[in-house]
């Protein structure tokens, strides 16, 4: 056995907690973001709870004016950040290898490291609960409203350091599944003959590369300003705050279509598979989302219509901010057209996919409304914006990852869920939904801006704001439903064999769930739907007399990246430390940093494959 | 709206639906974006109207051919699906439509856009409004007894038909400022001044305004009222303000809360022709004519006003202490342990006595 001088031992084949803390087989973390996200999604939905009990009565005291701000900061915060982008994450991180034919991604360590910083970051963020300083300046915080003149609690600092270290996490994230996209494909999948999800990754990735740098940029100044007395965006020095605006939308704005490119990718794989045709214009509809992804990066000025930038620079966002409409609107009729002629079996996958078109078409047409500046000067910041928002993000990117939830089930715990909750599920859900995001629409309309913790009765607000209380109800017994089926199913659901659906693509050849090694022999793909054209494709072979999957040699297991992780967020930490004593701070932080450093060594010399995983094999 | 009630099918059911929503909200909710009473205001609504009807028009078709669609290719035993896998044309079609409706929409917004930022008129009433947390700074440019400014709070005052045009600051944060019957939101900046489009007023009325954008702990607190009144209702406040108020009469209740006011309040705040010429809270000038206090979130009444100053924060939640770290800018501290309840009435009584006659 060959010498590891770690401090512990290099584990070989793990089990248990031990297992899942040192694994870089990416179904493994494809399963560790998916369970986290929804935990997150869960917090969160009771933040959001707690907000629609306050704001049902006009002049409610149910909760203070810094605990509602503080809960829609981190409802927005925790949805954008530690839900929809991490759940994606999960379906790249479990599908994109099997849906490319390949055995993993392309760096599996760098992988469970982007996992760990998200856990990480979005912890640190969320303790700041215990500390009674959660941030509350809302999740776009606004310049100069985060500087320590105006948010005087340690709420900013926790917000800016969890996001720098879940960024951290998210960038080598966007790098690993770029490099996995362009190098791991098996043979004879050229670009087009990639499921659309594989081509949203592969965009998204290139938005997280280009857009993220922004905001660690942004929130990097920010950090100078509130803990070494910088003057970036300080007013009293002479800062102009829209500088902020502006980085925070260059960023933000791509960022939308990071949390709903993914929810589109799901739709155009399901759409054919329940219609049993091919997906309509699939050129087309590619192509619309790279169009979507470049002309993201320039209407970010539409979330700034009001702050006074110039008759010119407005008109441009604004024909820029219809613009993205076309694309959009291209893929929502190349959906419907995917229907067309079809022989539609209405399976949960298909009715949430169905919901996702539905609901964020509405959200599109609203995204429209705001284009014409006009109006939006009547329409942002109100319960407007909110409803359209709810009904892109909501509507949109939750339905459509609900779609991949139950479509994408079977193939990750070998079960199927069940249809009868599924359906009942997504009813709840629909219903739920509009109950609580349509009115918002009349709410803006009747002036209710958004972001108040109380409004006086005699605004004539109160009625519908009840009702909306009422649908969120609705809703959350929506979410009870899918977590009772899926606790449910993963124990005693029907086993799903290899493609319970009869899909086209290449994660459903191999069986549910997928061996660690993914393929016995990495297929060769002749068209767009292999599966569906067995005639000219031949993807996995019948079982070879001797094949010996222990030949298959899997990267071992690694807790490098973990400790790594861990040294980033405590060195972060040690910040919040170094407010309270600046010497324990430093002590903190310049420890943690030995541990990262020291974690790049040693992973930097640790063999993907542990010499004594192969010698195992040798005996 | 009406008039599209004529038609039938599932179409004008949606914006028959629209309309009757917007007419439910002009009859109970003050704040309504849907009942304009400005130039401005009503150029917008249109706006918003051909804007609901094109993208209403628009999600209903959709949904109906999905629903059609998903009804008339249902599976059925022995109809396969049909195995296409694209049309160039209808692509491009699809493509252009939403092109031309977007031009539709996009020509008139540019239009409003430009309209928008016109010059204001030499005889345009100019105001200054700068924000602070949680209240609103009125300035009228021109209007002071000098020639200066004319300054009060919360509560603004502008002749009906006579154009308006108001400059923004913030003196702290980010606000934004919103009165939805007269004109649309423009933020307040700091370092970064805006200019509202310029309105005229078309109806007499209180009408109510809001903060927009999230400015900290009491951003729902943060209101006021634009009062639209007869040119000569308008320049009879005017000249109220700049006249200073005739001294109480020595002995009443009434003078001895002057003299509370002027030791307790005057730091902070003004009521012009006396010795109370503070300048971190708002202008008390002629706070008898106001409406409403704390920033337009209730009634005044004497009740209220003395519920305020014996312990605002029961009502608005201000920190405590300076502002942003500001000397020049303290919260209002609490009245209960300071004064007495007499003398918090006695306060009360004076600036309430502070009218026009």
């Amino acid at each position: 056995m060959a010498a590891n001088i770690g401090i512990l031992r290099r584990p070989i084949a793990p089990t248990g907690v031990w297992g899942w803390m040192t694994t870089v087989d990416h179904k493994k973390i494809g399963v560790l973001y998916g369970v986290t996200a929804i935990v997150f999604f869960v917090l969160a939905g009771v933040e959001a709870l707690v907000m629609r009990a306050q704001l049902a009565q006009a002049d409610s005291d149910l909760v203070g004016a810094e605990a509602f701000n503080a809960l829609f900061t981190m409802h927005g915060t925790t949805m954008v950040f530690m839900v929809i982008m991490p759940m994606g994450a999960a379906f790249f991180n479990f599908m994109i290898p099997l849906m490319i034919g390949a055995r993993d991604v392309a760096f599996p360590r760098l992988n469970a490291l982007s996992y760990w910083l998200f856990l990480f970051g979005a912890i640190l963020m969320n303790v700041s609960f215990f500390n009674s300083s959660a941030p509350d300046a809302g999740w776009f915080a606004y310049a100069p409203l985060t500087s320590t003149e105006y948010s005087g609690s340690s709420g900013v600092d926790y917000w800016i350091l969890g996001l720098q270290v879940l960024g951290i996490g998210t960038l080598s994230a966007g790098f690993n599944f770029v490099v996995t996209i362009v190098n791991l494909r098996a043979p004879g999948m050229t670009l087009m003959r990639m499921p659309v999800f594989v081509w949203m990754t592969l965009i998204i990735s290139f938005l997280i590369i280009f857009a993220f740098p922004v905001i660690t940029v942004a929130i990097t100044m920010l950090l100078f300003d509130r803990f070494f007395g910088t003057t970036i965006y300080d007013v009293s020095a002479g800062a102009d705050p829209l500088l902020w605006q502006h980085l925070f939308w260059v960023f933000g704005h791509p960022e939308v279509y990071i949390l709903i490119l993914p929810a589109m990718g799901i739709v155009s794989d399901i759409l054919p598979t329940f219609s049993r045709k091919p997906l309509f214009g699939y050129m087309t509809i590619v192509m619309a989302g790279t169009v979507i992804a470049f002309m993201g990066f320039g209407v970010w000025a539409h979330h700034m219509f009001t702050v006074g930038l110039g008759t010119w620079a407005i008109s441009a966002f604004s024909i820029a901010t219809m613009g993205i409409a076309v694309p959009t609107g291209v893929k929502v009729f190349n959906w419907l057209a995917t229907l067309y002629g079809g022989s539609i079996t209405f399976k949960t996958p298909l009715l949430f996919a169905l919901g996702f078109i539905s609901m964020f078409m509405l959200g599109g047409l609203s995204g429209v409304m705001h284009a014409v500046v006009p109006v939006d000067t009547q329409q942002q910041d109100t319960y407007f914006v909110v409803a359209h928002f709810h009904y892109v993000l909501f509507g949109g990117s939750v339905f459509g990852l609900t779609a991949g939830l139950y479509y994408w089930f079977p193939k990750i715990t070998g079960r199927m869920m069940s249809e009868r909750l599924g359906k009942l599920h997504f009813w709840l859900m629909l219903i739920g939904f509009n109950m609580t995001f349509f009115p918002m629409h009349i709410l803006g309309v009747l002036g209710m801006p958004r972001r108040i913790y109380t409004y006086s009765g005699d605004q004539g607000w109160e009625g519908i704001n009840t009702f909306v209380s009422i649908g969120s109800l609705v809703v959350a017994s929506a979410i009870a439903v899918m977590l009772l089926n899926m606790f449910r199913s993963a124990r005693v659901g029907q086993p799903a064999g290899n493609n319970p659906w009869g899909a086209p693509t290449l994660e459903w050849a191999i069986p549910s769930p997928p061996p660690h090694y993914n393929f016995a022999v990495v297929p060769t793909v002749r068209s767009l739907y292999p599966l569906w054209d067995e005639e000219a494709n031949v993807v996995e072979p019948p079982e070879l007399p001797h094949f010996d999957e222990t030949a298959i040699h899997m990267p071992s297991p690694s807790y490098w990246p973990m400790l790594m992780a861990a040294g980033i967020t405590l060195a972060a930490g040690g910040l919040l430390v170094w407010q309270w004593h600046t010497i324990f701070g430093l002590i903190v932080s310049s420890s943690s940093g030995l541990l990262v450093l020291y974690s790049i060594y040693r992973w930097a010399f640790e063999p993907v494959i542990a010499a004594e995983a192969l010698e195992d094999v040798h005996h | 709206m009406g008039r599209l009630s004529h038609h039938r099918g599932p179409l004008s059911l949606v914006l028959l639906g629209v309309a009757f929503l917007a007419i439910l909200g002009a009859c109970s909710a003050p704040q309504t974006t849907f009942d304009p009473r400005s130039d401005t205001a009503d150029n917008i609504h249109t706006l918003y109207i051909l804007v609901i009807v094109v993208s209403g028009a628009v999600g209903a078709v959709v949904l109906l051919v999905m629903g059609y669609l998903l009804f008339r290719f249902r599976a059925r035993p022995g109809v396969p699906a049909r195995q296409i896998h694209g049309n160039s044309k209808l692509e491009v079609a699809w493509t252009l439509g939403p092109i031309l409706l977007l031009i539709m929409v996009g020509v008139p917004t540019v239009f409003g856009i430009v309209g928008a930022a016109r010059a204001p008129s030499a005889d345009a009433i100019l105001i200054t409004v700068t924000a602070h947390q949680w209240w609103w700074e009125v300035d009228y440019e021109g209007l002071g007894p000098d020639g200066g400014s004319l300054a009060t709070a919360n509560e603004i005052h502008i002749p009906v038909g006579r154009e308006v045009a108001i400059h923004l600051e913030s003196d702290d944060v980010i606000h934004s400022f919103w009165v939805p019957a007269l004109i649309g939101k423009v933020d307040a900046v700091p370092n970064h001044p805006n200019d509202l489009p310029v309105f005229t007023a078309t109806e007499i009325g209180s009408f109510y305004g809001q903060c927009a954008e999230f400015c900290g702990a009491a951003h729902a607190l943060m209101r006021f009222r634009v009062i639209v009144e007869p040119l000569a209702d308008f320049e009879r406040w005017v000249s109220a303000l700049q006249t200073p108020p005739p001294p109480p009469d020595q002995g009443t209740f009434v003078a001895s809360g002057q003299a509370i006011f002027i030791s307790s309040c005057s730091r902070c705040h003004t009521v012009f022709g006396t010795p109370a010429a503070g300048k971190a809270g708002p202008d008390l000038t002629l706070f008898g004519e106001r409406l409403t206090l704390g920033a337009g979130i209730m009634d005044n009444t004497p009740e209220n006003v003395e519920a305020w100053v014996t312990d605002l924060r029961a009502i608005k939640p201000i920190p405590e202490g300076l502002l942003g770290g500001r000397a020049d800018r303290e919260a209002m501290p609490t009245f209960a342990g300071t004064l007495s309840k007499d003398e918090i009435a006695a306060v009360t009584a004076y600036i309430q006595s502070q009218t026009i006659d």
